[in-house]
């Protein structure tokens, strides 16, 4: 027989306004269900009991719309990876988004399940947050004080912990406005395609008349959180871009990471395909740019 | 603790049932609604065998309170056949002998209609990547990414 989930108290709220106020109420007892794929599975192991579960999906001011804005574009939270990576709209602005989610096998995982979701799951592995690291997004949390804007590297803190309170909600992801000759990459290692990364990394780079005007890289799976890669962009940023460089970026960021050894590989094997990866997506955003 | 309403259809009808919040989409479907062609495997969103249409889109049934498909339109594998018609999906699977111990065969056959619905002519290449996410223990690949072409050209 398959475990049944425990009891909890089920809330629907129609409003924020309840919805945190419901979150307060039950204090860290409580958790929001987005669309079950990471919290189910959780709640049927016991690796958490919640008592009670604040269902989002009928709150009038939540939505799953993807659409661009005076900013940029914006992803409500309700919005399904897959919706995200079929989305026209990220595939033409935001292609690292899109390639990293594409990178996800699962079909049924993806259109079940939320991209907010996955970045509160907090796993260092997850693919979608290093993509959102180099596109600079913020997130958007509302609690009973208001709203605030965090940005998505400050929202790790560590393994399966991040800065939202316990009263919070996240109701959307902003992504700026990205600048003309600019270009994404995406890359991951793993032992199966289904498997999660072992190691994976992004990178978004602006390009003006082959100096390197901007850049982000950002690697996941090496350290409690995803990391951003600043010694490796200081190499890169200001610089005429060309083979040697992109090397010495990929060396300088696997200088800077931290991995560990658990079943999926070792922490040596991590340092060096780091390097690999960094140099892969470097390669592909500067081809991008050209487009 | 305290029974919610679930108004939700399946394969096409209504129901309004009472159902405890902690069940799954696939205790309702399985043990309230007696519709066991919907499988439970590894209960963690990893095998697929549980894959249920959601408003015409695949989901997993192990990963989901019932509560969340409120007012949603689900299809098992119950609900292909019409009229005492095996669907061409189904015909495509015995004719391709896609079918060993059978586990895996609703939750495959249910991909591959949200598939053709999305695209009904898919490469090999779109075939598997559908059904990425559902395992065949008795390992008959081949022999369902076949079945799927017959169904697409059926
Ligand atoms: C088989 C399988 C394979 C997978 N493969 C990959 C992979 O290759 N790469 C990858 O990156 N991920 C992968 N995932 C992870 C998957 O993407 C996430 O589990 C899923 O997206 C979770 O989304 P959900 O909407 O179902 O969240 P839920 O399970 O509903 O919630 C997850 C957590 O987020 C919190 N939460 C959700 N929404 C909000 C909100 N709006 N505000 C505040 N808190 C919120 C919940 O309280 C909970 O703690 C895989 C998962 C499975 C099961
Ligand atoms: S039983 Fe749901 S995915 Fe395995
Ligand atoms: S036929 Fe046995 S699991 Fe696929």
């Amino acid at each position: 027989m398959f475990r049944t989930l425990k009891p909890f108290e089920y809330l629907e709220p129609k409003s924020l306004e309840e919805a945190t106020g419901a979150l307060s109420k039950c204090g860290t007892e409580a958790k929001v269900y987005a669309a079950g794929v990471d919290l189910v599975p959780r709640m049927r192991k016991r690796i958490i009991a919640p008592k009670c579960i604040v269902n989002l999906q009928r709150i009038d001011e939540m939505d799953d719309v993807i659409a661009s804005n005076k900013d940029g574009a914006r992803i409500g939270a309700l919005a399904s990876l897959r919706s995200i990576e079929l989305s026209a709209l990220i595939k033409e602005r935001y292609f690292v988004l899109h390639e990293a989610i594409a990178s996800i096998a699962s079909i049924q995982v993806k259109t079940q399940g939320t991209a907010v979701g996955n970045l509160c799951v907090a796993t260092p592995a997850s693919d979608v947050a290093p993509a959102l690291f180099v596109l600079d997004a913020k997130i958007k949390a509302v609690g009973p004080s208001g709203e605030r804007l965090i940005p998505i590297d400050e929202f790790y803190l560590g393994v399966g912990k991040t800065v939202l309170g316990p009263n919070e909600i996240i109701t959307e992801i902003l992504l700026p406005k990205a600048p003309a000759n600019t270009g994404g990459g995406f890359a991951k290692l793993v032992r199966t395609v289904s498997d999660i990364a072992k190691v994976n990394a992004a990178a978004e780079l602006t390009m003006e008349k082959g100096v390197c005007k901007e850049v982000r890289i950002a690697v996941g799976s090496v350290a409690p959180t995803v990391l951003r890669m600043k010694k490796a962009e200081d190499v890169l940023r200001g610089n005429k871009i060309d083979q040697n460089l992109i090397e010495k970026a990929a060396s300088a960021a696997a200088d800077a990471v931290k991995p560990i050894t658990d079943i999926r590989s070792t922490a040596e094997y991590r340092k060096d395909t780091t390097k690999v990866l960094v140099k892969r997506v470097l390669e592909k955003a500067l081809e991008r740019t050209k487009a | 603790m305290k029974k919610e309403i679930l108004n939700f259809k399946v394969n096409g009808t209504p129901y309004e049932i009472e159902v405890e919040p902690q069940m799954t989409l696939n205790e309702v479907l399985r043990e309230q609604l007696n519709l066991t062609g919907t499988k439970i495997s590894c209960a963690e969103g990893e095998c697929g065998a549980c894959t249920v249409l959601v408003d015409g889109k695949p989901e997993l049934s192990c990963s989901m309170l019932a509560l969340a498909a409120r007012d949603k339109d689900i299809t098992t594998i119950e609900g292909l056949a019409k009229d005492g018609e095996l669907h061409k999906i189904q015909k495509g699977f015995i004719e391709k002998g896609a079918i060993q111990c059978g586990f895996c065969s609703p939750g495959m056959m249910l991909m591959i209609k949200a598939l053709l619905d999305e695209n009904p002519n898919p490469t090999k290449e779109e075939i598997t990547a559908y059904i990425a996410g559902n395992l065949c223990r008795c390992t008959g690949y081949v022999k369902i990414i076949d079945a799927a072409k017959a169904a697409a050209e059926a």
